[in-house]
């Protein structure tokens, strides 16, 4: 057996061991019991939103978040201009004056990790919110997440992160894979694996924030980064399911590849600072779910790196094939019932096939999930061939592009 | 910080049996598929071996005429199918399965007396039909070569169908006929193709090497 038969080999069975272990994960879950806040028991809740030239879509956020169902006497909305150079600034005051739970401050450019630290200084919440300018939120979300600090291991809780109004083809392949997400997120939380919190929504405890430390302001994932720290000073992570979060994804190809290459960039960068995660000390996290994650990662990169040349000399070959006889299309396939029985044979005795047709079932339930907890999805029939062909190919890519960077010492930015 | 213990150790004992479990059904019914294609090719060579024989008793003992109304372009058809088919599971199986090696030595016994039928077609019918014999090895070294050539003889049997008929034998086979065809015809190396029991050319990489030494219909 060939060394690459034996990666796909094994990395399909990693995949399905591990994807077995979230399901049930996932059902035991939801069958304990868990500590809620009742409507009388909620804390007081600051969301701070920092902002750098977001004209277009502050207001929106803004209004978004202050139409949330949360008692007006325990909740605040911090907006912190970050030096912007448009009129985002304007625009967040003017509805300040309207709006009482406003709250709008300006500091000089410094970037996000600086500007979420101004914020949970002037913060009053007991639970603070951080959210992105472009983000915007149902009136449930606010409640329905903060339900879950009630009990005191947790630090953070994450929502239902979805992507809003996916236009082009690059934002549609976004929402599938944010939809299949939302299975895994609650599977991972389940048993307290979750390691990144959105940084476009997300709650924490604020005085994780005073024993801990804010930001890592130099970090390019800040919200990884913080996400880590939870986890590896102990505490917990939740999934709120019941709170939708939509976020505008990048419209092209290039926007995408640049967002990509800093989360992916900043995953390496932070699993090295917090490399102590792995190990039994960590439950469930340190023991499997990081380490089945990297493994996966690493296969994926070797399977597609191999597949890439492959097709190439695949595709070399068949050309020569073609001009070795006199390519004529209607001559080279002798399309009869015993083609098609062997065409079928071949396709469905190829255990790869049939592990392939198996993951995508696997995923259309998660993504059925999904759908449910967001209450639809429109034009998903588009979206999905768009996914399912597409991303392990982008995924690659994505990653290869962000281990050259890391390899090479380049620079990442945030933007 | 305390140390965190797993969430339930029975959990990953049973994802570990379910995943193992899953796994192998996927391989299970992979060899389920390959062994019910195996029973459908025995049934069709022995099908097509009755015919030929038929056809051939009808021809020499009952003296029928076969010319005008002979079954041997739709028997040509089911052993080109089954011979890829022995193949592919040949390679699913493995060389030693010994239900596909017997399969296989039948398949070239079949082969040879459809190659004798046509033979005498020729001669008594004035069919004109080609024949090319071709010997290829499924060996590790010889495999890709085998499999271009086979490509290649694809292409001229689907420009050729109306008169050619393509018969390929396995040169590593441990068969006493393939032994003796060797000799035959001096086969030393695989992937040589014998036109019209005359022309021997090795190695073909362009379809002009095969096609110019075909007659016209």
């Amino acid at each position: 057996m060939e060394l690459i038969t034996v990666f796909i080999y094994a990395s399909i069975y990693i995949g399905i061991v591990a994807t077995t272990f979230y399901i049930l994960s996932f059902f035991a879950y939801q069958k304990k019991e868990r500590l809620m806040y009742t409507d009388n028991e909620l804390p007081k809740v600051t969301v701070l939103i920092p902002a750098y030239n977001e004209e277009d879509s502050i207001e929106r956020t803004i209004k978004s978040v202050s139409a949330s169902n949360y008692p007006r006497n325990k909740f605040e909305i911090l907006v912190i201009d970050d030096g912007s150079k448009d009129k985002t600034l304007e625009i967040a005051e003017k509805f300040a004056s309207k709006n009482s739970l406003v709250k709008v401050f300006h500091k000089q450019n410094g970037g996000k990790g600086t500007a979420l630290n101004y914020g949970i200084k002037k913060a009053k919440g007991e639970i603070i919110f951080t959210m992105d300018a472009d983000t915007s939120v149902p009136p449930e979300s606010l409640k329905n997440m903060v339900r879950y600090f009630k009990d005191e291991k947790i630090m953070s809780v994450t929502p239902s992160m979805v992507i809003a109004r996916p236009k082009t083809i690059w934002q549609r392949i976004q929402h599938v894979e944010y939809l299949q997400g939302l299975f895994l997120r609650k599977a991972f939380a389940s048993i307290n694996s979750i390691y990144i919190t959105p940084g476009a929504f997300s709650a924490y405890r604020k005085s994780f924030f005073e024993r801990y430390g804010g930001y890592d302001e130099g970090n390019i994932t800040e919200d990884l980064e913080m996400s880590l720290k939870i986890q590896f000073n102990g505490y917990r992570i939740e999934n709120c399911s019941e709170a939708p979060a939509y976020t505008i994804a990048p419209e092209k190809f290039r926007e995408l590849l640049i967002q990509r290459r800093r989360w992916y960039f900043g995953l390496l960068k932070n699993t090295w600072k917090y490399k102590k995660i792995f190990g039994k000390k960590y439950g469930d996290l340190g023991t499997f779910v990081l380490p089945i994650g990297w493994i996966s990662i690493f296969f994926s990169l070797i399977i597609a790196i191999f597949s890439f040349f492959k097709t190439i000399s695949k595709v070399k070959d068949e050309f020569l094939y073609l001009q070795s006889i006199n390519y004529s299309f209607s001559n080279t396939f002798d399309l009869n019932a015993y083609f098609i029985e062997r065409f079928l044979f071949l396709f469905f005795s190829n255990p790869i096939i049939l592990f392939i047709i198996l993951f995508l079932v696997l995923l259309g339930m998660y993504i059925r999930y999904g759908v449910k907890k967001i209450g639809g999805s429109p034009g998903l029939m588009i979206n999905l061939p768009l996914y399912f062909l597409t991303f392990s190919i982008l995924f690659s890519i994505w990653w290869i592009v962000s281990i050259f960077y890391a390899l090479f010492s380049k620079t990442v930015k945030w933007r | 910080m305390e140390e965190r213990q797993l969430d339930s150790k029975k959990r990953y004992f049973y994802a570990f049996v379910i995943g193992t479990i899953v796994f192998l059904i996927v391989f299970g019914i992979t060899y389920f598929l390959s062994y019910l294609e195996f029973q459908r090719i025995s049934n069709l060579q022995s099908n097509s071996a009755y015919r030929i024989f038929e056809d051939k008793l009808d021809f020499s003992i009952f003296e029928k005429d076969m010319c005008p109304e002979t079954s041997f372009k739709e028997v040509t058809q089911d052993l080109n199918f089954q011979g890829r088919i022995i193949d592919d599971l040949e390679k699913k199986l493995g060389k030693s399965d010994q239900s596909v090696l017997s399969r296989k030595k039948f398949y070239t016994l079949v082969e040879l007396e459809h190659f004798e039928f046509v033979k005498t077609l020729n001669q008594e019918c004035k069919l004109g039909m080609n024949t090319i014999l071709f010997f290829y090895s499924n060996e590790k070294g010889d495999l890709k070569n085998s499999e271009d050539v086979g490509k290649l003889l694809g292409a001229v049997y689907t420009k050729n169908q109306n008169n050619l008929i393509i018969y390929s034998f396995d040169i590593n086979l441990n068969s006493d006929l393939i032994k003796k065809l060797k000799e035959k015809y001096g086969i030393k190396e695989s992937t040589t193709v014998i036109i019209n029991e005359q022309y021997v050319v090795i190695n073909p990489d362009n379809i002009n090497q095969i096609e110019k030494y075909l007659s016209e219909e």
